[in-house]
């Protein structure tokens, strides 16, 4: 069943075009020119139940706008969106008790309270039965291992730990829908995968659909199995990371091990040659050409030992990006001439 | 997904935990409460005592008005008590829901299933503020027993009186609140709203003298401004009137005057969630 259906959603907003100077900006208070910015321009998605998709993109892409109409935060300029039936910018309190929206650049727990008094009156406002709250706030707190930290006021926990409150603050009323902005940013590798194994176990154990942008790769190799890239505000590419990674990185990494004394001369007429670090060295190598090349390398050097592996994933990405950047251009330079 | 029934929140609840909650943060900065409670004790002090030189020099204010020292004694208690009631549960919430807009923090409060304009409005109480609450009632409780010996018509005090002026506080915190909600509002069309405060200071500085001193001259487009538009006069002037019973020539002129303020105060909360939403539904939200 489709949880969240987006069609043609579009959200512009109306900007003051500021100029430089002076006289401009006097003249400015009586003939204001404005421009419409798309933020997210007539996207279409859906959502299975229980998915666990990552939005990727760069700054300014529109995730987080799309976030925020799916939350029903703000209204659209047109096109449609469903979650669980409900049209979320109509701010339905049925709705709004089974979603959640966490955002890691912001919060919304008592910043001089400890977090357990935020979650009370979390208890009163969705109306959580007791013994309900104090299961999930247990399981949680031990999930996450912040059990003796629920007493501390917020402002006296690291950044980790106040992320960790957050999550259990948007989880208390169990949300059937959870909408994640960059929960791991600026934590540390260690808070940064503990968060993303709590989600992961989270998500399998309660099986409920969740949507999360992040700059960090990590997050989404662990974490999501589809992936919609999103940039300019237009959906660039919706599929499985693997995907991406066949269709977007041109080449494959060779590594080598060569033997003692084997020189490396000639390597470079074979394949575009990344380093030489004697004995090691690193080719890149179009998709196609792997095989031709190894074949060639193994008949012409003494290796010790060899691997195939494809680019990190945050170039491949780069690229995707870059590509989707010129597309646009094209596109909009096409529109403008017709 | 046990029970889906009775979801709908508590509001008297939710508000009691606001005010705890409020309270154990009050009580963590203890010394910046008692420095608060301290400065506005104070500043009430010196005005009581200002208007104790001010009668030194006159009898009362204006001929024929009835608001002799003590009456007026009844009137700045009661001013003392709307602005107690306002500035603890009101004020720093219309202040920080300015700020939300701004900030993008108000994200936060339209996901909560629960009403938008409750939770915004009494999100905070602030305690300190309802030191100047006792103060009133004190000074109320002393006038009034000067009044008790006036020569003419001596005060008493009767079930009506009881009954009618908490009801026109809670109308004149109505007025006032809602004419604070809506200049908060304004923030999410104008993106800074910093004269917010001075704004409400020029306004309310209207609603601290009785409303005979602007029925003269070119004080009466003051008055009915003041009084049927943006109606800050009846805040304070009717249930001070109602309790102080000023005596004058005109006895009686008061009653219409206290029917239009429950209408004044209804329709001010219903402009107050008019402009709430029209602004919710022109909120942008901050970048994330």
């Amino acid at each position: 069943m489709a949880i969240i259906e987006i069609e043609n959603l579009t959200k512009t907003y109306r900007v003051y075009q500021k100029r430089e100077g002076l006289v401009a900006a006097i003249r400015g208070l009586w003939h204001r020119e404005y421009r419409d910015v798309y933020a997210v321009r007539g996207i279409n998605l859906t959502v299975e139940q229980g998915e666990f998709v990552a939005f990727l993109g760069p700054n300014g892409a529109g995730k987080t706008t799309t976030l925020k109409l799916l939350s029903g935060v703000i209204y659209p300029t047109s096109g449609t969106a469903r979650v669980m039936g409900f049209v979320p910018w109509e701010r339905h309190n049925e709705y709004r008790r089974r979603f959640a929206l966490v955002m890691g650049q912001k919060n919304q727990l008592w910043w001089d309270l400890p977090a357990q008094e935020s979650y009370r009156l979390h208890q009163q406002i969705y109306r959580i039965p007791p013994e309900d709250f104090q299961r999930r706030l247990d399981e949680l707190s031990e999930l996450l291992r912040v059990r003796e930290l629920l007493g501390r006021p917020v402002r006296e926990l690291s950044l980790g730990e106040r992320m960790k409150m957050e999550l259990i603050a948007a989880l208390l009323h169990a949300p059937d829908v959870l909408f994640l902005d960059e929960p791991t940013i600026g934590l540390d590798v260690v808070a940064q995968h503990n968060i993303q194994e709590f989600l992961k176990f989270y998500q399998r154990e309660r099986r409920i659909t969740i949507l999360l942008t992040s700059h960090y790769m990590q997050d989404v190799e662990a974490l999501c199995k589809r992936v919609v890239v999103i940039n300019d505000g237009v959906i660039q590419f919706d599929g499985s990371l693997d995907e991406i990674v066949d269709s977007f990185s041109g080449y494959r990494v060779v590594r080598l091990h060569l033997a003692e004394g084997q020189s490396a001369e000639g390597l470079a007429r074979l394949a575009e040659v990344e380093s030489i670090e004697l004995p090691r060295v690193t080719l890149r190598c179009p998709r196609g050409e792997v095989a031709r090349v190894l074949a060639r390398v193994l008949e012409d050097y003494r290796i010790v030992d060899l691997s195939v592996e494809d680019p990190p994933l945050e170039e491949t990405i780069a690229r995707l990006y870059e590509n989707a950047r010129g597309e646009n251009r094209q596109s909009l330079a096409a529109a403008t001439e017709a | 997904m046990s029970s889906r029934q009775s979801t709908r929140p508590d509001y008297f609840r939710v508000f009691l935990t606001f005010a705890r909650n409020s309270l154990v943060r009050d009580m963590m900065f203890r010394t910046n409460f008692l420095i608060e409670a301290i400065t506005s004790l104070s500043w009430a002090i010196m005005n009581v005592g200002f208007y104790w030189i001010v009668f030194e020099h006159t009898p009362s204010i204006g001929q024929d008005t009835g608001w002799g020292k003590y009456e007026f004694f009844v009137f700045l208690g009661t001013t003392w008590i709307i602005n107690a009631l306002v500035q603890a549960f009101f004020m720093p919430n219309c202040e920080e829901f300015s700020e939300m807009i701004r900030t993008g923090a108000l994200d936060f409060a339209l996901l909560k299933p629960i009403d938008t304009q409750f939770l915004v409005s009494f999100r905070k109480v602030h305690w300190s503020s309802l030191s100047n609450l006792l103060l009133g009632i004190g000074l109320l409780v002393l006038s009034l027993q000067e009044l008790a010996h006036r020569p003419v018509q001596p005060w008493r005090l009767s079930a009506s009186v009881c009954l009618l002026y908490p009801l026109y506080i809670l109308c004149g915190v109505a007025i006032l609140y809602s004419l604070m909600t809506c200049l908060a509002a304004t923030s999410v069309w104008l993106g800074r709203n910093q004269t917010l405060y001075d704004f409400w200071f020029y306004i309310t500085n209207f609603s601290r003298y009785p409303m005979e001193i602007y029925r003269r001259g070119w004080g009466i487009p003051l008055w009915f401004v003041f009084t049927f538009i943006i109606p800050v006069l009846l805040v304070v002037n009717v249930p001070a009137r109602i309790l102080a019973q000023p005596v004058s020539g005109k006895s009686g002129s008061e009653w219409p005057l206290a029917a239009f303020t429950v209408l004044a105060a209804a329709g001010s909360v219903l402009a107050s969630r008019w402009v709430f939403r029209r602004a919710l539904a022109a909120y942008r939200s901050a970048s994330s």
